[in-house]
C-alpha cells in the first residue's frame, strides 16, 4: 500500500487513437472520468509509432508512475491491408475445391496471390473427407518458404475438426521457422472462404503489429510509464497486447469503434447515432443498449470479406481536411483527397502568407484556382527514401526552400499538367505533402476553430470565392450545405441500408425516393412537405462536429449532443472499453456409418475434442468448459473481476454453439510498483 | 514462452540469435542500453530477455561486473559431448519405436531439402541438421528428454558456428540421415541408436580437432 493519498486515489489511464490524419492522446482519471490532459500530433503513416511516440512525449503527465493503463486503437491493420504493406503470405487450403472456388471467382478474396490446394479436410459431421496429403504440403512449403514471411492454413470444416490444420502446423514448424496461422483459431464460423481470408490477413499482419507493440512499449518506457498495454478491437472491446500480437486481424476498424465507445462514454447515452468527423473521413456507428452495434457479418476491409467481428460502421471520404476544389465544370467538389489545411501550412511556413496575398491582388480572371494548392517538403529524404528520378530530385530541390504553389511547380519543371509529375515514390515515403483549401480553413474564418493562421485561411477563401465570382460568405455557406447534405445522405443510407446517388446527380431528376430525399433536405416543393425524423440523438465527435453537425441535426429533427472533450472522444474510447474474451465451443453429432443416426456428441473446443453419449452431457460440458476458458483468458488479459455471459445458438443439423463472453473493466496496475 | 510480454519475447529471439551465431562474441560484456538501441526496443524487455538467457546458460551475471555472454571452452565441449552421446542415441531409439506417418513426412522433407542444398552453404546445412534432430526429438515423444536435448542444443549451436567456416563434412551427413530415416521408418530401434551414436560421436571428434588446431 502507498501512503500517498493523491496517487492512491488517482487512477490515471492513457488512451491513444491513431487516425488517418491525427494521433490523439488523452490522460484520464479512470474513476471520475475526468480528462486531465489531451494532445494531438500528426499521424505518420510510414511508421505509426513515430506519431504515437510524439503523443506520449507531448502529453502533459506530471507523475508518469501514476499511469496505470495504456490503451491504443489503431488503423495500422486497416492501412497495411489497404496499402498492401502486410507481409507476404502463403495460404494452404486443405480440402477446398479449386473448381468451386474458381467458378465463383473467389480466388481474389484470399488476400494473397500465393494460395495452394491440397487434399484433406472434413465434412459437415467432422469426419475426414479425404486423407491429408502432408508430403505435398511439406514439399510446397519447402519450395516457397524463402519467398514468403508467414504461412496460413485453412482446412475445410476445421471449426468442427481442426485435426488437419493442427497436423500441418506441427509438420510445417518442423521444417521451417516461419510463423504459421491456423484458420480455426481465428474463427469458429463455417464459411470456408472467409476463414481462409482471415487466416491469410492475420498472418500478413503478425510482424506489423508486433513491431508496433514493441514501439509503443518502448515509447512508454522512455516516458517512465510502467503499465499494462491494451489494444482496441474492431468491436470496441479491449484485448491485451499479447492477444493483439497473436490476432492482429481483430484490430480491423478499431479506430472508428473506439470513437463510438468514447462518444457513448462521454455522453452517458445508451442509444444514439455517433458521427465522428475526422481529418480524412467521417464515420458513423450506432449505439444501442449502451453498446456499439456489431455487424453479424464479418468485417470487410479493402474488399476482403473476413470472419472478424467488428462494429457495424459506415464511412465516407469527407473530413475536416478534405480538399475543396473547382472541378472541370467549375463546380465545387470536396474530397476525397486529404490535404493539409492552408491555415496550418501558413502557420508553419510564413512565406505562404505572402503568396496568398499576392494571389488576392490579381484580377479574378487571372487567378488559377490550382494556385491555392501548395506542395511542400515533409522531411529530408534519407536512405531508401532518396529520390530516384531526375524529376523527383528537381522537385525536392525546388521545395527545399519552402512550399510552392502548383502552377509555379509546373512552370519551373516545364510541364503543363500535374499528371506529368510522378510522385508515387515521394508519397509512399511521405517526403512531400500537399496543402489546399479545406473545411478546417473555413472553421478558422468563422472563428470556430482557430488553432492556426486565420488570416491565411480568410485570404485563401477570398481568392477561391473570386474565382467563382461569389462573395466569401456565400461560398462558405455553400460548402457548409454541401457537407451537411453529404452527411445526411450518409446517415440515411447507413440506417436504411439502401443506396442513393450523390445529391448533385439527384438534382437532374430521379425516382420518387430521390425526390423525397432532396425535398426533405431543401424544401423544394411549394406544397408537399416531406421530412426524415431521426428518433435518436446524434453524438458529435471531432473538432469540426460543432459546426458541421448542427444543421444535420436540424434537418433530421433531432438533437446534437457534443460531450465535453468530444474532439478527442476517439482517444477516450480507447480506454473506456471493457476487456472481452469470447470462447466458442461447438457441439455436434457423431453420426453412425449409415449417416442417419447420431451415436454420440462431440464437444469441439479449439484443438480439444471430447465425445459424449448424451447431448445433455455434451452441452453441460461445453458450458462449463467455455465458461472456464473465457474466464481464465479474461483474467490473463488483465480483466478485473470479469463476468461471463453465456449464449447458445443452434446451426440446425443438431449442431450447437456455446459461447461464453467474459467481460470486465481493465485491472489497473497497482500503484506501489517497484521498478 | 507463453506468458512473456510481446516485446520481451521479441528481444529474447533477437538476442539469442546474436549469441548463437556469435554476432555477440563469447565472453563479451553486454551493454543493455546499446543492445536496446540496436534492436529498437526498450531497455526493460532487453533486461527481461537477458534473464531468460541466463536460464539457457547463454548469459552469465557476475555480481560486480555485470552481464557477459557465456564463454565457450574445450572442457565445455567435452561435457556437452558426453551428455549428447548419452541422450541422442536414446532419443533415436524412441523415435524409431514411436514415429508416426507425419514424423516420417517431416524427416523425409528435411532429407530432400538437404539433398537440394548447395554443399557450400554450411549455415543452411547446419540449420537443416538441427531441424532433423528436432524432428527425431518430437518423434521420441518424451517431454523431459526433449527439454534436456533442447537445452544442450542451445549450448552446442555456438560450437557449430565457431567451426562453421571449416565444417566441410556436413553434406556428408546426407547419407547418415538417409540411413537414420530408413531405420526410423522400419522401426529398427537398435540400428537408429547405433547410427545416432556414430553421427554425434563423429561430429564432436571433428569439432574438437578443429578447435584444437585453432589454438
Amino acid at each position: 500500500m502507498t501512503t500517498d493519498n493523491r496517487s492512491h486515489s488517482d487512477a490515471l489511464v492513457l488512451g491513444i487513437d491513431t487516425g488517418g490524419t491525427y494521433t490523439d492522446g488523452i490522460l484520464m482519471e479512470y474513476h471520475s472520468r475526468e480528462v486531465r490532459a489531451a494532445h494531438k500530433s500528426l499521424t505518420t503513416k510510414r511508421d505509426l509509432s513515430i506519431g504515437i511516440e510524439s503523443v506520449i512525449q507531448g502529453i502533459r503527465i506530471e507523475d508518469p508512475s501514476a499511469v496505470r493503463m495504456v490503451s491504443v486503437s489503431t488503423t495500422l491493420a486497416t492501412n497495411a491491408i489497404a496499402e498492401g504493406k502486410g507481409k507476404r503470405v502463403a495460404l494452404l487450403l486443405i480440402g477446398y475445391d479449386p473448381d468451386l472456388v474458381a467458378s465463383f471467382r473467389m480466388e481474389a478474396r484470399f488476400a494473397t496471390q500465393h494460395y495452394y490446394y491440397f487434399s484433406g479436410g472434413h465434412d459437415l459431421y467432422g469426419q475426414e473427407k479425404a486423407p491429408l496429403d502432408l508430403p505435398a504440403v511439406l514439399e510446397k512449403v519447402a519450395s516457397i518458404k524463402d519467398q514468403v514471411d508467414a504461412i496460413a492454413v485453412s482446412s475445410y470444416f476445421s471449426p468442427l475438426n481442426p485435426e488437419h490444420e493442427h497436423r500441418c502446423f506441427q509438420a510445417i514448424s518442423g521444417i521451417c521457422d516461419l510463423p504459421v496461422v491456423l484458420g480455426h483459431q481465428l474463427s469458429t464460423k463455417l464459411g470456408s472462404v472467409e476463414r481462409a481470408t482471415t487466416a491469410a490477413l492475420n498472418a500478413s499482419l503478425l510482424a506489423v503489429l508486433r513491431d508496433f507493440i514493441v514501439a509503443v512499449r518502448r515509447a512508454m518506457e522512455r516516458k517512465h510509464i510502467v503499465a499494462p498495454l491494451m489494444v482496441v478491437r474492431g468491436d470496441g472491446t479491449l484485448m491485451s497486447d499479447e492477444f493483439a500480437a497473436a490476432t492482429p486481424v481483430e484490430t480491423i476498424h478499431s479506430g472508428p469503434a473506439a470513437s463510438a465507445i468514447g462518444g457513448r462514454f462521454l455522453s452517458g447515452l445508451d442509444k444514439a447515432l455517433v458521427v465522428d468527423i475526422g481529418g480524412t473521413t467521417t464515420d458513423f456507428a450506432l449505439i444501442e443498449r449502451g453498446q456499439v452495434t456489431v455487424s453479424e457479418e464479418g468485417a470487410t476491409v479493402s474488399g476482403y470479406k473476413t470472419a472478424v467481428k467488428a462494429a457495424d460502421l459506415f464511412s465516407i471520404a469527407l473530413g475536416g481536411d478534405s480538399h475543396i476544389r473547382l472541378a472541370r465544370d467549375n463546380e465545387v467538389t470536396i474530397g476525397p483527397e486529404r490535404v493539409v489545411p492552408l491555415a496550418y501550412l501558413a502557420d508553419q511556413h510564413p512565406g505562404v502568407m505572402s503568396h496568398l496575398k499576392g494571389l488576392n491582388q490579381r484580377q479574378a480572371s487571372k487567378i488559377d484556382p490550382e494556385a491555392l494548392e501548395f506542395w511542400f517538403l515533409l522531411r529530408e529524404p534519407t536512405g531508401a527514401a532518396s529520390p530516384a528520378s531526375a524529376q523527383e530530385k528537381a522537385l525536392l530541390a525546388m521545395l527545399s526552400d519552402g512550399p510552392k504553389p502548383l502552377p509555379e511547380i509546373l512552370d519551373r519543371l516545364g510541364l503543363i499538367s500535374r499528371v506529368q509529375i510522378g510522385t508515387d515514390h515521394l508519397d509512399r515515403h511521405e517526403l512531400i505533402g500537399r496543402a489546399g483549401l479545406t473545411p478546417t480553413d473555413l472553421l478558422h474564418t468563422e472563428g470556430v476553430y482557430t488553432a492556426w493562421n486565420t488570416e491565411a485561411a480568410a485570404t485563401a477563401l477570398r481568392v477561391f470565392s473570386r474565382c467563382k465570382r461569389w462573395d466569401p460568405e456565400a461560398f462558405s455557406l455553400h460548402v457548409r450545405s454541401m457537407i451537411t447534405e453529404a452527411i445526411v445522405h450518409a446517415i440515411v443510407c447507413f440506417l436504411s441500408e439502401k443506396t442513393l446517388p450523390p445529391p448533385p446527380e439527384m438534382e437532374k431528376g430521379g425516382d420518387i425516393g430521390q425526390w423525397f430525399f432532396l425535398n426533405s433536405l431543401r424544401n423544394v416543393h411549394p406544397h408537399l412537405r416531406t421530412r426524415f425524423e431521426l428518433s435518436l440523438p446524434i453524438i458529435g465527435i471531432g473538432a469540426p462536429a460543432r459546426i458541421f453537425l448542427e444543421n444535420v441535426a436540424d434537418i433530421l429533427y433531432t438533437k446534437l449532443i457534443l460531450p465535453d472533450h468530444h474532439p478527442v472522444a476517439n482517444a477516450v474510447g480507447a480506454v473506456a472499453g471493457t476487456i472481452m474474451v469470447a470462447e466458442e465451443i461447438i457441439v455436434y453429432p457423431r453420426v453412425a456409418a449409415d449417416g442417419l443416426e447420431a451415436i454420440g456428441y462431440y464437444v469441439q473446443a479449439k484443438e480439444e475434442r471430447q465425445l459424449f453419449d448424451e447431448l445433455e452431457d455434451a452441452l453441460a460440458n461445453a458450458r462449463k468448459l467455455s465458461r472456464e476458458r473465457a474466464l481464465g483468458a479474461a483474467l490473463r488479459s488483465g480483466a478485473d473481476n470479469p463476468q461471463v455471459a453465456m449464449e447458445e445458438k443452434t446451426d440446425g443439423l443438431d449442431t450447437y454453439r456455446i459461447r461464453a463472453r467474459a467481460m470486465g473493466n481493465p485491472r489497473l496496475a497497482p500503484v506501489d510498483r517497484s521498478l | 514462452m507463453e506468458l512473456i510480454e510481446v516485446d520481451t519475447r521479441h528481444a529474447y529471439t533477437v538476442i539469442r540469435e546474436k549469441i548463437v551465431t556469435l554476432a555477440l562474441k563469447p565472453g563479451a560484456l553486454i551493454n543493455e542500453q546499446e543492445l536496446a538501441e540496436e534492436i529498437e526496443t526498450g531497455v526493460f524487455p532487453v533486461r527481461e530477455a537477458l534473464k531468460l538467457l541466463t536460464h539457457d546458460g547463454l548469459v552469465f551475471i557476475t555480481p560486480r561486473h555485470g552481464l557477459y555472454v557465456a564463454d565457450i571452452s574445450l572442457p565445455d565441449l567435452e561435457q556437452l559431448s558426453e551428455m549428447r552421446l548419452a541422450l541422442e542415441p536414446v532419443c533415436a531409439r524412441l523415435a524409431a519405436e514411436r514415429a508416426d506417418r507425419d514424423d516420417l513426412a517431416v524427416l523425409e522433407a528435411l532429407r530432400k531439402e538437404q539433398l537440394a542444398t548447395d554443399p557450400q552453404d554450411s549455415k543452411r546445412l547446419l540449420d537443416i541438421d538441427h531441424k532433423f534432430h528436432q524432428a527425431l526429438i518430437r518423434a521420441a515423444r518424451n517431454k523431459y528428454l526433449a527439454r534436456s536435448l533442447e537445452h544442450l542444443f542451445g549450448l552446442s549451436q555456438r560450437l557449430w558456428f565457431l567451426t562453421l567456416p571449416k565444417l566441410d563434412f556436413l553434406h556428408g551427413a546426407v547419407a547418415e540421415h538417409l540411413e537414420m530415416l530408413e531405420a526410423v521408418r522400419d522401426g529398427d530401434a537398435d540400428r537408429a541408436e547405433r547410427i545416432m551414436r556414430g553421427h554425434v560421436g563423429a561430429f564432436y571428434d571433428r569439432v574438437r580437432s578443429l578447435l584444437r588446431s585453432e589454438d
